[in-house]
C-alpha cells in the first residue's frame, strides 16, 4: 500500500491518508477483504503519530470504507462500488454545472472550455 | 482509556521556585511530549513521577498505584532514561548490566544483548568513553530490557545531533508497534515531537498549560496575522497574546473558530507551531 | 536487596586488588593489630560512598525498584559483611607475616569501625556532595590521631578497670560494651533513613 504524504500541505495529515485508501479503494487497488497494515504499524512506516492514523482508521470506518477486528487488523469493507460511482458521477454533473454557469458569465464558448478541460484533464 | 501516569493537584515548593496545582494525565499506548522553556518544571515533574522528589500537596498515581505502598511494583514497570549519563562511568556495559538487572524480576537478557547488537554498543569500554549519543543508547538499551511499560524520558534529545535524533524517534516508533506501551518524553527541541507525539503536555513557569491531543492543539491553536487597526478591546479578547509591529500585529489564539468569526477574512491564520505557542506563552498565560 | 550490597564489589573491582598492599602497609609500619583491623574494615563500604556521594547515583538507585528504606538498609547491613570479611582477611595475613594479635584486637577493631560508621554515615545524607570527603577526611585523621591513644589506653587500663570493679568479668564488660555500640548504629541507621527519605534527589 502506497501513501504518500505531504508536511507542507495545508490538508491535514490524517485527511491524506483517508482520502488516499478511499482512492485505492475505489480504483480497485484494494479489494475486498484485503488485509490494510494495522494502525500503529502505519504510524510506524510513514514516521508519523498513532493517533493521527488512529484518527485516518476511525474516520474511514465511520464511512464504512474499513472494518477492524481487535487482535486481528483492519480490512477493506465491502463496497457497493455501482452505487458510489453514481454518487460521484452526481457530484461531477453538479461542478460541471457549476463550471457552465461561470463561462457563461464570461462569455466562454464550449470549444473553448473543452479545450480548458482537455488541458486540464491530460495534464 | 486508561491513564498510566495521574497527577491530581500537585504542587512542590521550593524557595525560588514552584510547580503548581498539576493535573496530568498520560494516555496508555500513547506517546505524549513534555514541552516547555528551560526552568519551566518539566524537570520536577518527571523527578515528582519518578517519586525522586514528593509533592508537598496532591496525588500521584502510576498504573492506578500509589508510591507509598507500591513503590517497587511501580519501578519495576518503568524504564527511565536521563538527560546525562546515570550509570557509574568507570564500569563498563557488563558490570553495569550486572549491577541493574538483578534489581528487576522481568529482566531480559536476550532482550538486551539484542539492543546491544543494534546499537552497535561496546560490552567492554568504560562508559566514559561513549560519545553522547552512545550514553543515551545506552541507557535506552537498559531501559528497554525488562519489558517496562512505561518509558520516561528526560531531554533525551539534548545534545545530540539531527542525525541521531532522527534514529531515535524511529527506535521510539517501533516500540509504539507495541499497543501497551507508553512513552513520555520531554524535551525542548519541538520538532522532534512533530513526528511522533500524540499528546502535548505544555509547562509554563510551573504550571501546566494544556495537554492536548495533536488534533487538538493543531485545531484550537492559531497563529493571527493583520492590520493593527483591527485590534480594540473587545477583538483583543480572542488572543492570548498579541505582538505589535509597525507593519501590523502577530498574535496567538486558542479559540482559533472565534477569531474566524470575528476577523472573517480580514487576518490571516496560519498553523501555530508548538514553538509559536512557547515564544507567546513566555511570559505566562493571562489572556489579554 | 542483597543485590545492592553485591553492587560495591563488582564497583570496586580495580580498588580490591589494593585491598592486600593496603592492609600490608599498616602491617609492616607496625601499626597496632586493633588498629589495622580499623582501617581494613573501612576499605570497602567507605569506598562505595565515594561513588555514592554522587547526585547521579542517588538518582540511579531510586530509579530502579528499590525503596529508600532498603538503599540505607543495604549501607549498613553492608558495612557489617564487609567488616567481617575484611577481618577475615587482614586475621590470615597478620598470621602469614606471623603478627602476634588476639581476639581483643579484633573486638576493638569492630568496635572503633562500627563507632566510626554509624557517626559518618549520616553525615553523607546531610553534607552535599563535594563537602562530604573533607569531613569524613577530617573524621578519620582526628580518630587516626587519638585513636591508637584509646586502643593503648584501653588494652592497659582494662585490667586495672577490671581489678577495680572486682566483681565484674571482662565478659560482662565486653557484652556491655558491644550492647551500647549495637544501639549507637541502631539509632545512626535509623537516623540516616529518617534523612534520606525526606531527601530531595
Amino acid at each position: 500500500m502506497q501513501i504518500i504524504i505531504s508536511n507542507s500541505s495545508k490538508e491535514p495529515i490524517y485527511e491524506q491518508i483517508t482520502s488516499q485508501i478511499k482512492s485505492l479503494i475505489l480504483a480497485g487497488e484494494l479489494q475486498e477483504g484485503a488485509t490494510i497494515p494495522s494502525m500503529r504499524n502505519l504510524a510506524k512506516e510513514l514516521q508519523i503519530s498513532v493517533i493521527t492514523t488512529k484518527r485516518a482508521y476511525e474516520e474511514l470506518e465511520k464511512a464504512g470504507f474499513i472494518y477492524s477486528i481487535v487482535g486481528k487488523g483492519s480490512f477493506v469493507a465491502e463496497q457497493n462500488l455501482e452505487v458510489i460511482r453514481e454518487k460521484k458521477l452526481k457530484v461531477i454533473e453538479e461542478q460541471l454545472s457549476a463550471v457552465i454557469t461561470n463561462s457563461r458569465e464570461i462569455g466562454l464558448s464550449l470549444d473553448e472550455l473543452q479545450d480548458l478541460l482537455k488541458i486540464l484533464y491530460e495534464g | 482509556m486508561e491513564n498510566v501516569v495521574e497527577f491530581t493537584n500537585v504542587t512542590k515548593k521550593f524557595k525560588d521556585f514552584s510547580v503548581k496545582n498539576i493535573d496530568l494525565q498520560v494516555k496508555q499506548g500513547f506517546v505524549t511530549g513534555f514541552i516547555g522553556a528551560n526552568g519551566a518544571g518539566k524537570s520536577t515533574s518527571i523527578k515528582m513521577m519518578m517519586n525522586l522528589l514528593r509533592p508537598d500537596v496532591g496525588e500521584i498515581k502510576l498504573f492506578g498505584l500509589d508510591y507509598k505502598k507500591h513503590e517497587k511494583a511501580i519501578k519495576e514497570r518503568i524504564g527511565f532514561v536521563y538527560d546525562g549519563n546515570v550509570f557509574f562511568e568507570g564500569l563498563n556495559m557488563k558490570d553495569i548490566k550486572r549491577i541493574v538487572a538483578p534489581a528487576y524480576k522481568h529482566w531480559d537478557d536476550k532482550v538486551f544483548y539484542q539492543y546491544i547488537e543494534k546499537f552497535e554498543l561496546p560490552l567492554n569500554k568504560a562508559i566514559k568513553t561513549f560519545s553522547k549519543g552512545m550514553q543515551m543508547k545506552a541507557s535506552l538499551a537498559i531501559a528497554l530490557s525488562h519489558h517496562a511499560e512505561l518509558i520516561i524520558m528526560d531531554e533525551p534529545t539534548a545534545g545530540l545531533d539531527p542525525i541521531f535524533r532522527r534514529e531515535l524517534l524511529g527506535i521510539l516508533q517501533e516500540l509504539m508497534i507495541d499497543g501497551n506501551r507508553t512513552i513520555f518524553f520531554s524535551t525542548h527541541i519541538t520538532t522532534d515531537l512533530d513526528r511522533i507525539a500524540d499528546y502535548i503536555a505544555f509547562m509554563q513557569s510551573g504550571e501546566l498549560v494544556f495537554n492536548q491531543s495533536i488534533h487538538d492543539v493543531a485545531e484550537n491553536y492559531a497563529i493571527v496575522k493583520g492590520r493593527l487597526d483591527l485590534l480594540d478591546r473587545d477583538t483583543e479578547k480572542a488572543f492570548i497574546h498579541v505582538h505589535r509591529a509597525t507593519t501590523g500585529f502577530e498574535a496567538l489564539t486558542d479559540n482559533t473558530k472565534a477569531v474566524q468569526n470575528i476577523f472573517g477574512n480580514s487576518v490571516a491564520i496560519d498553523r501555530a507551531s508548538l514553538e509559536d505557542i512557547m515564544y507567546h506563552l513566555k511570559g505566562g498565560i493571562h489572556h489579554v | 536487596m542483597f543485590n545492592l550490597i553485591r553492587r560495591d564489589v563488582i564497583l570496586q573491582k580495580r580498588q580490591l586488588l589494593l585491598f592486600i598492599p593496603f592492609i600490608l602497609f599498616f602491617i609492616i609500619m607496625g601499626k597496632h593489630p586493633a588498629f589495622t583491623f580499623l582501617v581494613a574494615s573501612i576499605f570497602i563500604p567507605f569506598n562505595t560512598y565515594a561513588y555514592d556521594e554522587k547526585a547521579e547515583t542517588n538518582i540511579l538507585l531510586n530509579s530502579l525498584p528499590y525503596t529508600r528504606t532498603e538503599i540505607i538498609a543495604s549501607r549498613y547491613l553492608g558495612a557489617i559483611i564487609y567488616m567481617i570479611l575484611a577481618i577475615g582477611v587482614t586475621s590470615l595475613t597478620l598470621l602469614v607475616f606471623n603478627k602476634p594479635f588476639t581476639m581483643t584486637d579484633i573486638a576493638i577493631g569492630c568496635g572503633l569501625f562500627l563507632l566510626f560508621a554509624a557517626f559518618t554515615f549520616p553525615l553523607f545524607y546531610i553534607f552535599k556532595p563535594g563537602y562530604i570527603f573533607p569531613v569524613v577526611l577530617i573524621c578519620f585523621l582526628l580518630l587516626s590521631a587519638i585513636g591508637p591513644a584509646i586502643v593503648t589506653f584501653l588494652t592497659e587500663h582494662l585490667n586495672a578497670i577490671t581489678d577495680f570493679i572486682v566483681n565484674l568479668t571482662v565478659t560482662s564488660l565486653y557484652t556491655g560494651a558491644t550492647l551500647s555500640i549495637m544501639i549507637v548504629y541502631a539509632i545512626s541507621w535509623g537516623l540516616t533513613n529518617i534523612i534520606y527519605q525526606r531527601k530531595a534527589l
